[in-house]
């Protein structure tokens, strides 16, 4: 079983990169390629037959190829502000140099972002629909802001816009059967792959195997070889060992440390064990409704960085009760500021670490070690 | 009934609020708008203060709600559309109709005269407009203090301010960026020899060149088209039309250089300058960015100006 989860692991970041300059040799898509952010509603845009790329986590294999630091110096170079998101900074040095761990992206014929989970990534999609002088869609989600049925229209609206300029740039015929297929691939893949996450609470698993799993929901979500991927790994996770009850059960609430080989602070988490983690439940997307297009409302309008400060700490509050965590790492993300407000009412101790998951300089690691060290402390007290 | 209101998103064609300018507050967030971050102090502990009202427009916009969830305070987001087209104007039409019924509602009070307070509107950007124009024979310093200070009265009471000619020469500079709280800049740009006669920030000249919002048919709608029609802001996320429409008045006006004024932890305008510059520079033109910290007053770019006013 572990040999085939390596196989299908294999197989979709194959499919994934074959057009980055590092493996394509000169060869150029035979599609047209978007470049969206990770809340897209990519099931329209596999439906049109496209390829779509996601700079935001190349940024981060950028990261955990060590490579990280000559971007960011050479983004600032170029007059972006490091006070902007790590992703931007650090892909916009990739593209500056024209190098990366696996090489450039394919150049994107369109480009997509989506306000879903910050305002920040339809900003950095101007800067590259400046670069590569092609068109740029952002899809406005109002979230809670706006009553339902409001909200609907609106969203609605803009997915069949996006549908019709999508067609008129692949020359390809939207087939609304295929979508509710697509839709119903990446149902199927967020429902394997919260059985997956949950092997976190219940068994000896490392979170660094958890955080880089949960990748292929990212970008690979309708793809039904992500569904099979999951499967396998589930089935893999079955036969572990339960956890180690005698550690301390800690939460992980924000971003992995893409840049650290462990993706979280293993160094400093001694007598500790990671039973949980915001992160990895953000691509939990409920595709429900009685249409696709409802679906897809429900999917991308309310995705959890979206909701009311009530509805997040509520969420929150029942994944923490569900991990039996007693305490928390929360990380003060330089880079997402939408993130760390979410955890300001959750009432468990908590170590709140300034830290960004791109740019590795920006951890204090003494200051680090005295505030887990109090937080072991307290816990150990009470 | 006193609210405090952050933006030009936010409708005054509805009703009178203060325009929030600067507060010495104790909230600090890590790497947030210390602007925003004051607004949030004023309103939570200003106890002059009947409520708030605020766009969702950028990143530190956006969470405000999360930091004033436990004020009893009227509490009104509104949802800035990421795109501008169609669906939009109506969903933001929408949106300004919810405010208006959410005000009726939360201080029992009825708003019936919308149409009056367009034309005041109308009438008093043409005002600015007027000024805004004239902007190379008067001192900038006294013309946006004077704004600034209009802003904060309720409409019906607002004075285009009267600002005194001069004759004063320097070199010609546009202010790009957004709301400038910080008036000492304008002390110490004037000092330095440099001459403003063009500007987009939102209290000036987007505001002189917003179209006159029309009273027939759907008043909202109307209201709607007539705030996400004018000058772009980067939160609407069209930086090419911001980028083109400032090089052709920087060109019309025979600017020298460019001032382009922030916020610290301003993503949307920190990204709009990093292709701002670029496209500048390759017309020739220089440009220095400036990052105010917090919404009070600093001198810490005189160096600084005074160096780019010797540069160009």
């Amino acid at each position: 079983m572990v040999e085939s989860a390596i196989k299908l692991q294999s197989t979709l970041m194959r499919e994934y990169y074959k057009y980055f300059s590092r493996y394509a040799r000169g060869a150029k898509p035979d599609k047209k390629v978007a470049w969206v952010t990770a809340f897209t509603p990519v099931e329209i845009l596999e439906t049109l037959g496209m390829y779509y790329y996601y700079p935001e986590s190349y940024a981060a294999v950028i990261a955990a190829s060590n490579k990280e630091q000559p971007f960011l110096e050479k983004s600032e170079q170029c007059s972006l502000c490091r006070d902007c998101c790590s992703y931007s900074c650090c892909l916009e040095g990739c593209l500056e140099l024209q190098e990366g761990p696996r090489g450039i992206p394919p150049k994107p014929d369109i480009l997509i972002a989506t306000n879903n989970q910050c305002n920040t990534l339809p900003n950095w999609w101007n800067i590259l629909a400046q670069r590569f002088d092609v068109p740029l869609i952002v899809i406005d989600y109002p979230g809670e802001s706006a009553d339902k049925q409001q909200a609907y229209k609106y969203v609605t609206e803009q997915h069949k816009d996006l549908i019709f300029r999508l067609e008129n740039l692949t020359g390809n015929k939207f087939d609304i059967n295929l979508l509710e297929k697509n839709i119903q691939n990446s149902t199927e893949s967020v429902y394997w792959w919260n059985k997956v996450a949950q092997a976190l609470t219940k068994k000896e698993i490392k979170p660094t195997a958890i955080f880089d799993y949960i990748s292929y929901l990212i970008t690979q979500r309708c793809n039904s070889g992500t569904i099979e991927l999951y499967q396998a790994l589930y089935e893999e996770m079955k036969e572990l060992p339960d956890a180690d009850k005698s550690l301390i059960p800690i939460f992980w609430l924000g971003y992995p440390l893409w840049y650290h080989p462990k993706r979280y602070l293993s160094e400093f988490l001694d007598g500790f064990r990671i039973c949980g983690s915001n992160y990895i439940t953000w691509w939990n997307l409920d595709y429900s409704g009685s249409n696709a297009f409802e679906k897809l409302f429900s999917a991308y309008n309310y995705t959890f960085l979206n909701l009311s400060q009530k509805n997040r700490t509520e969420r929150l509050t029942k994944q923490i009760k569900d991990s039996e965590a007693v305490c928390a790492v929360t990380l003060h993300n330089k880079s997402c500021k939408c993130d760390f407000v979410s955890a300001k009412d959750i009432n468990i101790p908590q170590a709140e670490l300034e830290i960004d998951m791109i740019d590795r300089n920006f951890l204090s690691l003494e200051k680090t070690k005295k505030q887990i060290d109090l937080l072991k402390e307290t816990v150990c007290t009470h | 009934m006193k609210i405090l209101s952050l933006s030009g998103f936010v409708p005054e064609h509805i009703c009178d609020t203060v325009r929030f300018t600067g507060y010495s507050g104790d909230t600090a967030i890590s790497h947030y708008c210390q602007y925003v971050a004051d607004y949030i102090s004023q309103v939570l502990y200003d106890n002059s203060i009947d409520g708030a009202v605020f766009p969702k427009s950028c990143d530190s916009t956006r969470i405000i709600k999360s930091y004033l969830g436990e004020t009893r305070k009227f509490i009104f987001q509104i949802p800035v559309p990421a795109r501008i087209d169609q669906y939009s104007t109506d969903f933001f039409a929408n949106r300004i109709k919810e405010y208006k019924q959410a005000l009726e509602s939360y201080f029992g009070i009825q708003i019936t005269d919308i149409e009056k307070r367009i034309e005041a509107l109308n009438n008093r950007n043409k005002e600015i407009k007027l000024l805004y124009d004239n902007l190379e024979n008067i001192s900038y310093c006294d013309y946006l203090q004077g704004i600034h200070k209009m802003l904060v009265s309720p409409l019906f009471e607002q004075r285009v301010p009267i600002v005194k000619k001069t004759t004063s020469n320097g070199k010609r500079v546009h202010l790009a960026g957004s709301f400038l709280t910080s008036e000492e800049i304008l002390d110490v740009l004037e000092k330095s020899g440099l001459k403003i006669v063009s500007d987009n920030l939102p209290e000036s000249g987007r505001l002189a060149n917003r179209k006159p919002c029309e009273i027939d048919g759907d008043i909202y709608k109307n209201i709607s088209k007539n705030m996400l029609s004018t000058r772009l802001s980067p939160t609407q996320n069209n930086f090419n039309e911001i980028i083109e429409r400032d090089i052709r008045e920087i060109k019309d006006k025979e600017v020298e250089g460019v001032i382009f004024i922030t916020q610290k932890y301003c993503e949307a305008y920190d990204y709009l300058y990093s292709v701002y510059e670029k496209k500048l520079n390759s017309e020739g033109i220089k440009s220095i960015k400036i990052s105010q910290t917090n919404s009070e007053g600093s001198k810490k770019f005189e160096l600084a100006l005074e160096a780019f006013a010797d540069m160009i």
